[in-house]
């Protein structure tokens, strides 16, 4: 009886929903806040791992010979795990799962996603994904493949023992958590918008989160094809990617690339989302552009599949494509970009989140000196690539000494504004000024900033009407 | 509400058809490479003609051998000549010597790739030791011919028509399927051969 007088009251009850609470709250949630913020928990957790296995990296090519890293395959360990995890298990868990599942509900104005329980098994698979990468790293000799998994190198010969099997395992169950949840928002999008929320009237967030889920759509069963061709490749006799049986190496690239370059935009579309909301929160003003900007992030979705050759120039007349150039083009698209996003996302949405303010000034320093670090140290890269350093070797000669010192020394910085972070997050979460519902003021007109901060365990049971508002 | 309960039903429904179509796209991927790549000389595929189309021209090509041996296969490999000097259109004859070091018979399959890749779809292999596999016997010698020409068409392509060496080049593999190397064993004779096609 008391469950039914709650619903019956959905619009005042708040936090004092019946739900279950201690760890069952968190391992059979079927709420989408609570699933964001396991989500955000993960990539919080797996970030210090991938950030750590970098500053490992780092400090190893901070002068010429070997200093920390003696062995070149554990290097490649590093450089492989440090990819996987960023890509996989920190830049999509938060930006997708986190802050996806998050808002997407508050901002269409629906109080949950289509398939909760499949939300749930999505969280959990992803969590199984990061521990077999994480123990793929610590079998035999590890994974020193590199995220590009390619054969031959990835192969039985050259990466005998289990650790490349327990990576490719991560992948196909990171990959089908991601293929579920990718499901979940299009039908939460396509079906539960608020009465009046048209589709030109979506929070461009959402429409960055839809465009993201069909790359995901489209992208991943293609990864997890040529992931299982490798599978049975190494273990089963089969010769996909072996040219003793007849197979061709470089197929492996077109499949890997097929994936791999939308899911650069998988990772960065989230993150135009994120800044368009920003943006136009405190400018006070509409996006300029709103619809062409949602159909530009669609065009970008499609014109994402059919660019994927531009990755394999190594097949046949560029060699710069091994270069460390590489390796700071794709950081400031990933580690600059997609990660400021994620900053972003969590100082605008934290005070719904948590129900605390930041400090502000705290915040000031963290942005300034994780932007002056990140730039120290992927710039010099350029030159380091250019010059013609080769990226994936742990020792150089000493013409490039120099700058990858500068490199090495942007990574502390960089290290010193990760750690900032932290100490804010502990501060916002222990001491944070109580939050308002709308602690942006008038700029903040999406549909999260009328629910109370932090945002009630139930949200939208009445459901919003923004029929009376103009379309953009 | 029944009817938004549809409305998710059919979305996730083509969701789901989705995946299932990439999924079986990847599934016939394989396939479809090795006809993409035989079609259009892709990435270094020689294409396969039944003969030369007998029209020749005055540019001349020089058409280099390379050989390999990948590892785990006991076999020296060589091109009889490192190169020729070849007139575009013309048939060309070249041969190949292998020779199987080890005290076992092998079975070694070659693939092939044309250098510069812009080259590769005009050069046309009409027949090679590469289609079939090559039993070669405990110190077996076997000489391997390769006929083939360089398209006319190439002058005409403003991408490769600055092309003046085209290199060939093979690499012999260890087959995954030694059941030949067994029978070979069992009717050992110990002259060398030489095909005859």
């Amino acid at each position: 009886m008391a469950e039914a007088h709650a619903h019956a009251h959905g619009h005042d009850h708040g936090a004092h929903a019946h739900h279950p609470t201690g760890w069952r709250r968190w391992a059979y949630s079927t709420n989408h806040k609570d699933i964001g913020t396991m989500y955000i928990v993960l990539a919080f957790v797996a970030s210090l791992v991938g950030v750590a296995f970098s500053m490992m990296l780092r400090a190893e090519l901070a002068y010429p010979g070997m200093q920390l890293i003696h062995d070149q395959q554990f290097y490649n360990v590093l450089v492989t795990a440090h990819g996987l995890i960023m890509v996989f298990f920190v830049v999509m868990p938060s930006l997708i799962g986190g802050f996806g599942n998050w808002f997407v509900p508050l901002m269409i104005g629906t109080p949950d996603m289509a398939f909760p329980r499949m939300n749930n098994i999505s969280f959990w698979l992803t969590l199984v994904g990061l521990c077999l990468v994480a123990t793929s790293t610590l079998v035999g000799t590890g994974a020193g493949t590199g995220w590009t998994v390619y054969p031959p190198l990835s192969n039985a010969v050259f990466h005998p023992g289990m650790a490349v099997d327990f990576a490719i395992l991560s992948l196909h169950v990171a990959g089908a958590a991601s293929i579920l949840g990718a499901i979940n928002f299009i039908t939460t999008i396509f079906n539960m918008r608020a009465p009046g929320m048209t589709f030109h009237r979506m929070p461009l967030f959402v429409w960055a989160i839809l465009v993201t889920a069909f790359l995901l759509l489209l992208a991943l069963p293609v990864l997890a094809g040529a992931l299982t061709m490798l599978l049975t490749d190494r273990n089963f006799g089969t010769s996909f990617f072996a040219p003793q049986g007849g197979g061709d190496p470089i197929f492996w690239q077109h499949l890997f690339w097929f994936f791999g370059h939308p899911e650069v935009y998988i990772m960065i579309i989230p993150a135009f989302g994120i800044i368009s909301q920003v943006v136009s929160t405190f400018s006070k003003k509409p996006v300029f552009g709103y619809l062409g900007m949602a159909y530009a992030m669609v065009a970008i979705g499609f014109i994402g599949f059919v660019v994927w050759a531009h990755h394999m120039f190594t097949v046949g007349f560029n060699v710069e494509t091994r270069a460390y150039f590489v390796i700071a083009h794709f950081h400031y698209v990933l580690s600059v970009a997609a990660v400021f996003a994620i900053f972003t996302g969590m100082y605008y949405w934290l005070p719904k989140m948590c129900g605390r303010m930041y400090d502000e000034r705290l915040g000031q320093w963290q942005f300034w000196i994780t932007f002056v670090g990140v730039n120290v140290l992927f710039f010099p890269q350029h030159f380091l690539g250019l010059a013609g350093m080769p990226r994936r070797i742990a020792d150089y000669p000493d013409a490039y000494a120099g700058w990858n010192l500068v490199s090495s020394v942007g990574a502390a910085i960089t290290l010193v504004g990760t750690l900032l972070f932290i100490y804010l997050l502990y501060r916002t979460l222990t001491a944070g000024e109580r939050a308002p519902a709308n602690p942006w003021g008038e700029g903040a007109t999406t549909l999260e900033w009328t629910v109370e901060s932090p945002a009630p365990f139930h949200t939208h049971e009445i459901l919003p009407n923004i029929t009376t508002q103009p379309a953009e | 509400m029944t009817n938004r309960a549809r409305n998710i039903r059919i979305t996730a429904a083509a969701s789901v058809a989705v995946v299932v179509g990439m999924t079986g796209l990847v599934a016939v991927s394989e396939p479809l490479y090795r006809l993409f790549c035989k079609v259009t000389g892709y990435g270094g595929t020689p294409r396969m003609a039944e003969k030369a189309s007998g029209a020749t021209g005055e540019a001349m090509f020089t058409v280099r051998f390379d050989a390999n041996v990948a590892r785990g296969l006991s076999w020296g490999f060589r091109a009889a000549e490192p190169q020729m000097s070849v007139r575009v259109g013309e048939e060309t004859l070249a041969y190949y010597e292998a020779k199987n070091t080890s005290d076992l018979p092998l079975v070694g399959t070659a693939t092939f790739n044309v250098q510069p890749d812009r080259a590769a779809p005009y050069f046309n292999k009409i027949q090679c030791f590469c289609f079939t596999e090559q039993v070669l016997a405990p110190g077996e010698t076997v000489r391997m011919p390769v006929t083939f020409f360089v398209d006319p068409e190439i002058t005409k392509d403003v991408h490769a028509r600055d092309i003046g060496t085209i290199t060939l080049s093979y690499t012999f593999f260890k087959s995954d399927d030694q059941s030949k190397a067994r029978v070979a064993q069992s009717e050992f004779k110990p002259e060398s051969k030489t095909y005859s096609n």
